[in-house]
């Protein structure tokens, strides 16, 4: 049996007396698309930031490619590119300047660094403002740069949360696009979004998480059949009541 | 480049803003322009100070003759034609004249009868700059000395001819003697002092001046990757973590000194501008007997205020770096510096009021318990050849670093720093 991407679990996360996630198991093939929906403070990002070692679970244990993320985080950081919600970037910087400076940060070799600021920029769409300091964009421009710094590294497997949260139709479906070819070139994707259609165009898989807790996960074909309804909206509403 | 110094460069660019250099620049040159200003005002108080304008309604040999020893010492008299005080005073003539000499009626016959003769030194405010009323109590106590030593020559000379006024005015003289750890050199005290403020008068305001923008620097760094969330990013990368805290230290610290060395030039130019150069060189003179006083800081001296500045300066980014993981915004740090400001506002006032050494124990452990308190000293103990008090203070301060950088890296290698708010609340 291969490796999984990543799996959690028995996943648990209080922040004193409030449970944010609670016994959540998961596994994500390489290469899938896997996407976490559900409600504002369902245990979406506190997942993600979990995945992404800057938060710790309060039980259970979650693996990316088979290195434990408390015990060996060094090891999970090579292999992941995380985009938080509502991100910003360094303002002071050029365009070109921050996508420069994340390459070196993420990548040691020189020659991939300056390979991959040269596919974020492509990636960005944002040519000459590439040059203009990051405090003149518009929020869609700040994310789309942002989106293109987290995949331009071709991580092993890519955390983004809300990745089209900002963007226009045209942009957002810009990004759904890459998104799709990017797993076709072996990246793993673990998305979180509140965006059901973008949700059902995107994953491969889906799990609806509602109080720290899944109560399904499938394909979006699978769940609206197992459900009977035309849309994951409707298969939400259903599991939430 | 390696990791570090590109993570360095990125802090530069990231605190070294437009709008901090132009505040840089217009300090330096509000600097500049008052040492000028101020100068120019003094060198004109300066050149009237010897202005008196003088009333004679004695009229009297020894009145006449002591206007003359004023004149050919150095005064600038100006002899009033009045009936009283009141009306030289009111005169348009004199509306710019500050000090003003009442010669009263009579004042010879008194002194002959073997009663004080009585003499008016009046003094006109014209505005209360600090120059300006320093300047006048000085030549007043100057003027009096001068009068009252001529009364007492004559006095002298009236009752006992064949005495030697001059030699029963004053016959002392005096050797000063200054001793300084052990040793002892003939000096004045105040030759000694003031060779000693020229050393470390700056001292206190730039340390005062460096360590508040260094904590502010590493603050702003850490506040603003929480506020802006580029820290969530930068936390999932495989930098170290240690590494990043290092780099916004250094380059906190960086910024810090560049600023306080363009703070020191600011200074320097406008105390030029107010002396002239002319308060280094008060104590030229002596400066054999000084050295040998060791009250001219050696090489070795200099070293060791300067490890202990650098120690102080560490100290103070690695609590401040707390307190920036403390602060969720930039706007929330003039909140949360304050403890950290209050540490360093005692540390600085407490040791330029008080003798520390001679202070009440509580007093003196809490002062040596804040490291800032062995930077602020370190100058005095070193010119007091306290170098031993001034190596440990050194130790002391690394101690206090390496726990609050470790405390520093531990908040950075974990959680807290995403949840932890103050005052001390988890998100």
């Amino acid at each position: 049996m291969p490796i999984p991407a990543l799996s959690a679990e028995k996943l648990g996360k209080k922040y004193g007396s409030f449970t944010a996630v609670s016994g959540l198991d998961l596994r994500i093939e390489e290469g899938e698309i896997f996407s976490l929906v559900g409600p504002n403070g369902s245990g979406k990002s506190t997942t993600l930031k979990m995945v992404s070692t800057i938060l710790f679970p309060t039980s259970g244990r979650i693996e990316v490619f088979g290195a434990d993320t408390v015990s060996e985080p060094e090891k999970v950081r090579k292999m992941i590119s995380y985009l938080p919600e509502e991100a910003g970037a360094y303002k002071t910087l050029t365009g070109h300047e921050y996508l420069d400076f994340m390459a070196s940060v993420f990548l040691r070799d020189r020659k991939q660094a300056a390979a991959a600021v040269k596919y974020g920029s492509e990636l960005s769409g944002l040519k000459d403002k590439l040059k203009k300091k990051i405090g003149t964009y518009s929020k869609g421009m700040t994310r789309k740069l942002l989106l293109s710094r987290a995949v331009m590294i071709r991580p092993k497997l890519a955390i983004l949360d809300e990745p089209t949260s900002g963007l226009d139709i045209i942009n957002g479906y810009e990004v759904r696009k890459t998104i799709k070819q990017l797993a076709k070139e072996g990246i793993t994707f673990l998305i979180s979004s509140h965006n059901m259609l973008e949700i059902e165009f995107l994953s491969d898989r889906i799990a609806i998480i509602y109080k720290g807790q899944i109560l399904a996960c499938d394909t979006p074909v699978n769940l609206k059949k197992r459900f009977s309804t035309e849309n994951l909206e409707d298969v939400f509403i259903k599991l939430a009541q | 480049m390696n990791i570090f110094h590109i993570l360095v460069k990125k802090e530069v660019k990231e605190l070294l803003t437009r709008q901090l250099l132009v505040s840089i620049a217009a300090m330096l040159f509000i600097f500049h322009v008052i040492g000028k200003v101020v100068g120019t005002q003094n060198k004109a108080t300066q050149a009237r100070s010897g202005d008196v304008v003088v009333l004679d309604l004695d009229g009297s040999a020894l009145s006449k003759n002591m206007v003359a020893r004023l004149s050919a010492t150095g005064y600038k008299v100006k002899t009033a034609s009045f009936a009283g005080i009141e009306a030289a005073l009111a005169a348009p003539e004199y509306k710019d004249d500050s000090f003003f000499l009442l010669f009263p009626a009579g004042l010879q016959k008194e002194l002959d009868a073997g009663r004080k003769g009585g003499m008016g030194f009046y003094s006109k405010f014209t505005n209360f700059s600090a120059s300006g009323t320093a300047g006048t109590v000085s030549k007043i106590r100057k003027t009096i000395t001068r009068m009252n030593d001529e009364l007492s020559v004559y006095v002298l000379g009236r009752r006992t001819p064949s005495l030697d006024a001059d030699f029963a005015r004053d016959p002392l003289a005096a050797r000063e003697f200054v001793m300084v750890g052990g040793k002892l050199e003939q000096v004045s005290l105040a030759q000694a002092l003031a060779s000693i403020q020229s050393q470390i008068v700056f001292f206190p305001v730039a340390m005062f001046f460096i360590v508040i923008m260094a904590a502010q620097m590493v603050m702003t760094s850490v506040a603003s990757e929480k506020e802006n969330k580029t820290l969530e990013t930068l936390l999932s990368s495989p930098v170290d973590r240690w590494m990043l805290v290092v780099s916004k230290l250094s380059a906190s610290a960086l910024i810090a000194g560049g600023l306080s060395g363009a703070y020191m030039l600011g200074m320097r130019s406008f105390m030029s501008g107010i002396t002239g150069h002319t308060a280094a060189g008060a104590a030229l003179p002596a400066q054999e007997a000084l050295a040998k006083l060791g009250l001219l800081i050696a090489p070795s001296g200099y070293l060791l205020i300067g490890l202990s500045v650098l120690f102080c300066i560490l100290c103070a980014l690695s609590i401040a770096f707390i307190l920036g993981v403390l602060s969720d915004s930039v706007k929330s740090i003039q909140v949360t510096i304050m403890p950290l400001m209050m540490l360093l506002m005692l540390s600085y006032i407490l040791p330029l009021f008080i003798d520390i050494n001679a202070a009440p124990l509580y007093v003196r452990l809490l002062l040596h318990a804040i490291p800032f308190t062995h930077a602020f000293t370190a100058p005095q103990n070193v010119l007091l050849q306290n170098n031993t008090q001034v190596i440990w203070g050194i130790v002391y301060q690394a101690a206090v670093f390496a726990v609050f950088v470790t405390l520093a890296g531990r908040l950075f290698s974990g959680e807290l720093l995403l949840t932890l708010k103050y005052p001390f609340k988890k998100a």
